[in-house]
């Protein structure tokens, strides 16, 4: 016959102890891999927008990202941008290219979505549309949040691509066509996915959907 | 066992990542904003750790620090306000790289302009009996590079004698003296290098010395032919250019 054995004190509070690092374990594992937890979630209902024809909404890993584009600055790049967005040309085009906490971008139509990225040509695709003249600004600045086309070496070079500033890059001032800026949400573009090493990421982050809150 | 590949990941992994803002913009890494001149819109960097760059990363710099700043700074802030901004925009410059000990392939170098990124790299520990020269030498590359068109070599070349002929190129030939030493048609024994340096030194006497160099100037009848040959480019590119 076996004798039952009765658990010691000590015996218990090791048991009890590690049933809570198996939870800790857990929860801690739950939450690195959880890097959207602590973003807040963006309710449109909440906003009341004076110009409902420049507002863009982008949609992200983390949530909701709005754009209000400025058109009085650089209205044919806005423009441009919009025909795109409607063309839905943006949606899982990649954040191929992130720059920690700095700036993210996004919009290489031909190589940079998604579905079929080309990681040895992401950065050179085009839209089919053809380039735009720059529209440089230098009263537009460049602060945290600010939504400009990215563009070659050269002036005039801006297609589709596009960057968001997480921080404030005075520097950029009058060097790049801004599109607009981001009202809300910046903290789900603050989370999207960094490379290591190189400025290219590798299985990047993407934009679920772009489009505009009235087409 | 990942955590702990993890955390050896990390510790180890200490080189610094060349992906900032500035150098989304230009190409040069670890750079600092120092100033954005509000007269004629130039934006100074400074480079505080070095970088190594180029193709072949052949161009090294070392970094500054604020006493070296301190000392030259405001030699190159005023002679770069002799340019306006449009002037600036024309010959494509807009930032202004301090480094010290600047050299490419290996040979020391007061400054290398950078037409393709609007960039002008100086060396703040450059000899100072010719700083100032060199600054404004630096910036006829510039413009040279800019408008080739209205400083063509083969023209220019036809000025000197008919017996001399320039090196292949600057580094080519031990003509390096900057010092005033007019020989027929030569400010310096550096011009006699090549056509580019040649124009390049003209311009730089002239703009930092003008009116001792422009009596100089006047007794040769070459040197007479290569400043209105300069003066007519310069018009040029703007009408109401004066050194």
């Amino acid at each position: 016959m076996i004798k039952k054995i009765k658990p010691s004190l000590s015996e218990k509070i090791l048991f009890i102890f590690l049933i809570l690092l198996i939870i800790l374990t857990l929860s801690s594992f739950y939450i690195l891999n959880n890097k959207c937890l602590f973003v807040k979630k963006i309710d449109l209902n909440n906003f009341k927008f004076k110009d409902k024809q420049n507002i863009a909404i982008m949609e992200v890993e983390c949530g909701k990202v709005l754009i209000e584009l400025d058109s009085n600055i650089s209205p044919k790049a806005v423009n441009r941008f919009k025909k795109l967005v409607n063309k839905g040309s943006y949606n899982g085009s990649a954040f191929y290219r992130v720059i920690e906490n700095t700036l993210i971008q996004a919009g290489d139509i031909e190589y940079g979505n998604i579905s079929n990225i080309n990681y040895s040509r992401v950065g050179t695709g085009k839209s089919g549309l053809g380039t735009i003249k720059s529209e440089l600004s230098d009263n537009f600045l460049f602060n945290a949040g600010s939504v400009a086309f990215a563009r070659k070496e050269k002036f005039d070079t801006e297609d589709s691509e596009f960057f968001i500033t997480l921080i404030d890059i005075p520097i950029y001032q009058g060097e790049y066509t801004p599109i607009g800026r981001v009202i809300a949400g910046i903290d789900s573009l603050k989370k999207i996915k960094v490379g290591n090493k190189s400025t290219y990421v590798l299985k990047p982050d993407y934009i679920k959907s772009l489009k505009l809150l009235v087409n | 066992m990942r955590y702990i590949i993890l955390i050896f990941l990390l510790f180890f992994n200490f080189s610094y990542v060349n992906a900032d803002a500035i150098y989304n913009l230009i190409k040069i890494p670890n750079l600092e904003v120092h100033k954005v001149d509000d007269v004629n819109g130039i934006k100074y960097l400074v480079s505080k750790r070095g970088f190594v760059i180029g193709d072949t990363n052949n161009i090294k710099c070392n970094g500054i620090n604020n006493s070296d700043l301190d000392r030259e700074f405001n030699t190159i802030q005023n002679n770069l306000r002799d340019y306006n901004s449009n002037f600036l925009r024309k010959i494509n410059l807009k930032f202004v790289v301090l480094c010290k000990n600047l050299e490419i392939s290996g040979i020391n170098t007061g400054g290398i302009p950078d037409n393709k990124f609007r960039t002008l790299i100086l060396d703040l520990t450059f000899n100072r009996n010719y700083f100032e020269r060199m600054i404004h030498h630096e910036i006829f590359h510039m413009i040279d590079n800019s408008f080739p068109e209205l400083f063509k070599k083969n023209k220019w070349s036809k000025l000197n004698n008919k017996d001399f002929s320039y090196a292949s190129c600057s580094t080519c030939t031990d003509l390096l003296g900057l010092d005033l030493e007019i020989k027929k048609g030569f400010l310096t024994e550096y011009s006699m290098s090549t056509a580019e340096e040649d124009m390049a030194e003209i311009y730089s006497l002239l703009k930092t010395n003008f009116k001792e160099i422009d009596l100089l100037i006047k007794k040769d009848n070459i040197l007479t032919k290569k400043k209105n040959f300069l003066i007519n480019g310069l018009k040029e590119i703007d009408e109401k250019f004066i050194f």
